[in-house]
């Protein structure tokens, strides 16, 4: 067992982990962030997407050792029912949720990037998007969705 | 299994023994270890290794730690303008996530035959950094790729050195789709000229066999020519040729023997950098 | 008064699924609960000779290793029911279940499905259908299905084939065929299943098929229906995939058997493994038409590939028979529709549920002829499309409203223009 200290969603948690055990595994099974999502286990996806150090990562290709002392953003870090983030907002407007499996890496990768870069271009905005999977294939909407998270976030 | 982090390249080396691996990413050791295809008995972290993490241009080389992300590297100017095929080849790799992740350095350890980064870096003729605790090494990637295993036990690959001599060069990519494609195809090229004459080339395959080559008979083909219509004719045909022979009877080569002559054409049609000697 | 149309909806379940908080079945846990997985069969075809679960469950940390035996009624399906909760005998594709194990946790559970020693004697396995529906092709389903294993047969004929053939200035005759496809939906199949304070079964799963996954688990563990209870969770996509009982049954059969609450989660390649695919079709088609361009005689042959299991197949076959001439009126025409069990992964329900593969045909069919008679693709089209009043193929008078021609007129200035085509 190796100790692990690492801030999520702007709490510290100190634990003990296996070395080869996963960053999704700590996040879900551990400390109990099921809204990351694990959709093939091998990086192809996106469904279990988080926030590390400011960048997304696929928390399935990352072992919870490297998140040592680092800040880790999930979906449940992002906003909630009184304060949703402008994404997530547009997400239920623009109808861009079916099932939903794959929304918590959509929505953490789209607030990657607005965080970055608050006016993105349509092709920005699908390069940023392009490690997300959504089966039910309700891109298009996504990528408004996106668009119109943007112009809330930049006022244009 | 036991985990170390490392602080400095010394400690990572000082750990490093039989049954050790480097973590450097880990976007492909994760996977093998939860798989079962690989069992450590010690993980040696690299994250913590600043000395791992530095990208520098002097001494007319360009130098890359073997820990910068193909994020980091595929957003930097310094890049761009010296090694345009590596360049481009971190834009196409993976997805936005892996490329956060994944190292340069873990692409070669891990040396896949479709590792996005060895072509291009065969092309710039790269030399490779390696540190033991038998001592230093700087090697010819080519060169290194020849060996088997890759890298003797408790080897760290410590970096890359890529000569700044104004070559152009550049990089196309075939996947089953747009991201998060793994390369069917890969293909590097790298060119020295004269005006519109070729003088030298460098040119390499990914995703043609076990790992990613040079080949020099094609190089000698192009060089010293024009780089003209018939010059462009000759590249796509010798480069099927090249995947011709590599492939022989395997289930793939007919597709990617037809498919390498559009990965050329896209490869030479991205050709940019070595704007110092050129006069930009 | 509220209408609907022209209004804008907001899914009722979007904010929870934006936040992160809508619960998937591998997002549920309950105190104490044990680890299933499933040890799937590696061969197509084959007989279980020796089956020793002994050192699994010798392991420590493993709560029951069940098999064939433990099962009081081992059968399931939505038509027929021909498919195991577990192979006790006869293995009819890779990744049939063969044993059930649970443990402390899932690391402990598939070391120990690992231990299980299986003697398999290969059979030789039937991947084809077109031989599989030859005379004397050995039976895959003799106690439910009978000797051939032409699960089903559909022939619809209309009008007089000798005269449409007669009267067809221009034939198109051609193969086509389709291959089998995953639904990959996003979520991998979990569940959670105990047994609760009133001694029923409760079974949380992300299904499309509540009420039937209830039948399902009573009848294989011969308890009343009302003493199931199965909670749909949120579904991370299905399309068509999840009609079929999946772990739901196991997990079930553990927690029944070991009173304890137990929970199973599919990785991606399980998930491969354990739902069914959409069918591969093969189509003979042969067409004729006037020279003027109107459609007079059509004969078809549809072979699905129904896999190990009936699942769906006959309704999803009776629909590619229905659809086979697409939206076309054709006075005479013979369409046959099969489907064939084979030893590959068993097929059932997936978009579409049989129209899909025939659009390939049809289609195709109509390019071919537009291209022989000289005439543009939607010329063709429009000659022959249904319109209200047209009869279909199995005799349905289309009374209502048919919109293809209107939108056919819409959308073909976006599809050709001139000169786009030779």
């Amino acid at each position: 067992m190796v100790e692990l200290e690492l801030t999520v969603n702007e709490k510290t948690y100190k634990l003990e982990i296996e070395p080869d055990e996963r960053l999704i595994d700590v996040l879900r099974r551990r400390l109990g962030f099921t809204g990351t999502k694990e959709g093939c286990g091998e990086g192809e996806c996106g469904a279990c997407t988080v926030i590390l150090d400011g960048r997304t990562v696929n928390s399935c290709l990352v072992l919870g050792v490297q998140a040592h002392g680092r800040k880790i953003i999930t979906i449940e870090g992002v906003g909630d029912r009184r304060r949703p983030h402008p994404v997530q907002r547009a997400f239920v407007e623009e109808g861009a949720v079916q099932c939903g499996y794959c929304t918590p890496g959509m929505v953490l990768s789209a607030k990657a990037l607005l965080d970055k870069n608050s006016d993105p271009s349509p092709q920005e905005i699908g390069v940023a998007m392009s490690g997300n999977l959504c089966r039910c294939t309700g891109y298009d909407k996504i990528l408004r969705a996106v668009q119109r998270a943007a112009r809330e976030v930049s006022g244009k | 299994m036991q985990f170390f982090q490392a602080r400095n390249v010394m400690e990572a080396v000082e750990r490093a023994g039989p049954g050790s691996y480097f973590l450097a990413g880990g976007t492909d050791l994760a996977l093998q270890l939860r798989e079962g295809k690989v069992k450590p008995q010690v993980l040696v972290d690299l994250s913590r290794v600043a000395e791992l993490k530095t990208l520098n241009a002097s001494g007319g080389c360009l130098e890359i730690g073997s820990m910068m992300t193909f994020a980091e590297l595929g957003s930097s100017e310094l890049v761009r303008t010296k090694a345009n095929a590596l360049w481009l080849a971190c834009q196409s790799m993976g997805s936005p996530q892996i490329r956060n992740q994944a190292t340069i350095g873990g692409n070669l350890g891990n040396c896949s035959p479709a590792a996005d980064g060895l072509p291009p870096l065969l092309a710039l003729g790269a030399e490779v950094r390696l540190v033991s605790r038998r001592g230093e090494e700087t090697v010819s990637l080519a060169e290194l790729l020849k060996r088997r295993p890759l890298l003797q036990e408790g080897t760290l690959i410590k970096g890359f050195l890529i000569p700044d001599q104004g070559w152009k060069s550049g990089f196309a990519k075939l996947g089953r789709r747009r991201a998060l494609a793994i390369a069917r195809l890969s293909l590097g090229i790298a060119v020295k000229s004269e005006g519109s004459r070729a003088k030298k080339i460098r040119v390499a395959l990914g995703a043609v066999g076990e790992r990613a080559f040079l080949s020099e008979a094609l190089a000698e083909m192009l060089e010293e020519r024009e780089m003209d219509e018939t010059w462009l004719e000759a590249a796509a045909a010798g480069a099927q040729q090249v995947v011709a022979s590599a492939l022989g009877s395997r289930a793939s080569a007919p597709y990617k023997q037809a498919a390498v002559a559009g990965v050329m054409r896209e490869a030479l049609a991205s050709l940019a950098g070595g704007e110092e000697l050129n006069g930009g | 008064m509220t209408s609907v149309i022209g209004s804008r909806a907001v899914r009722e379940d979007a904010w929870g699924k934006v936040f992160g908080q809508a619960k998937y079945p591998a997002d549920v846990n309950l105190p104490g609960q044990i680890y299933g997985v499933v040890l799937r069969s590696p061969h197509p075809h084959a007989r279980i000779r020796r089956l020793d679960v002994r050192k699994a469950r010798e392991l420590t940390g493993v709560a029951a290793v069940l098999t064939a035996s433990d099962v009081p009624h081992n059968s399931h399906g939505v038509l027929f029911r021909d498919q195991p909760v577990l192979v006790s005998e006869r293995i009819r594709m890779v990744g049939d279940p063969l044993v059930a194990v649970a443990a402390e946790s899932p690391e402990t559970a598939r070391e120990a499905a690992r231990l299980v020693e299986i003697e398999y004697e290969l059979l030789p396995a039937l991947f084809n259908p077109e031989e599989a529906m030859r005379p004397g092709a050995p039976a895959l389903h003799p106690e439910v299905h009978g000797e051939s294993n032409v699960l089903y047969h559909l022939p619809v004929v209309k009008g007089d084939l000798a005269k449409g053939w007669a009267s067809a200035d221009v034939v198109v005759e051609q193969d086509y065929s389709t291959q089998m496809v995953d639904h990959a939906f996003l979520q991998p199949e979990a569940v959670l299943a105990q047994v609760d304070e009133r001694g029923h079964l409760v079974v949380q799963a992300a299904t499309q098929y509540p009420h039937y996954d209830r039948g399902e688990i009573a009848h294989a563990l011969g308890i009343k229906v009302s003493r199931v209870q199965v909670k749909t969770l949120s579904v991370g996509g299905s399309f068509g995939g999840r009609e079929d009982i999946s772990l739901q049954l196991v997990a079930a059969l553990l927690a029944y058997r070991t009173l304890r609450p137990v929970k199973m989660e599919n990785s991606r390649e399980e998930s491969f493994y354990s739902h069914c695919k959409r069918h591969p079709m093969t189509m003979h088609y042969k067409t004729g038409a006037t020279r003027e361009g109107k459609l007079v005689a059509m004969e078809a042959r549809i072979v699905g590939d129904a896999g190990a299991y009936a699942s769906w197949s006959p309704n999803i076959l009776r629909k590619a028979a229905i659809h086979a001439t697409g939206p076309y009126e054709i006075p005479n025409l013979r369409v046959d529709s099969y489907a064939v069990f084979t030893n590959n992964p068993w097929t059932g329900a997936m978009r579409g549920f049989g129209a899909a593969q025939p659009v390939l045909a049809y289609e195709s069919q109509m390019e071919l002829l537009a291209k022989k008679l000289k005439i543009s693709p939607v010329e063709i089209r429009l000659r022959n499309m249904f319109r209200t009043g047209s009869t279909t193929a199995t005799g349905q008078a289309l009374t209502g409203s048919v919109g293809l021609e209107e939108c056919l007129q819409k959308v073909a200035p976006f599809l050709w223009k001139e000169g786009d085509r030779e």
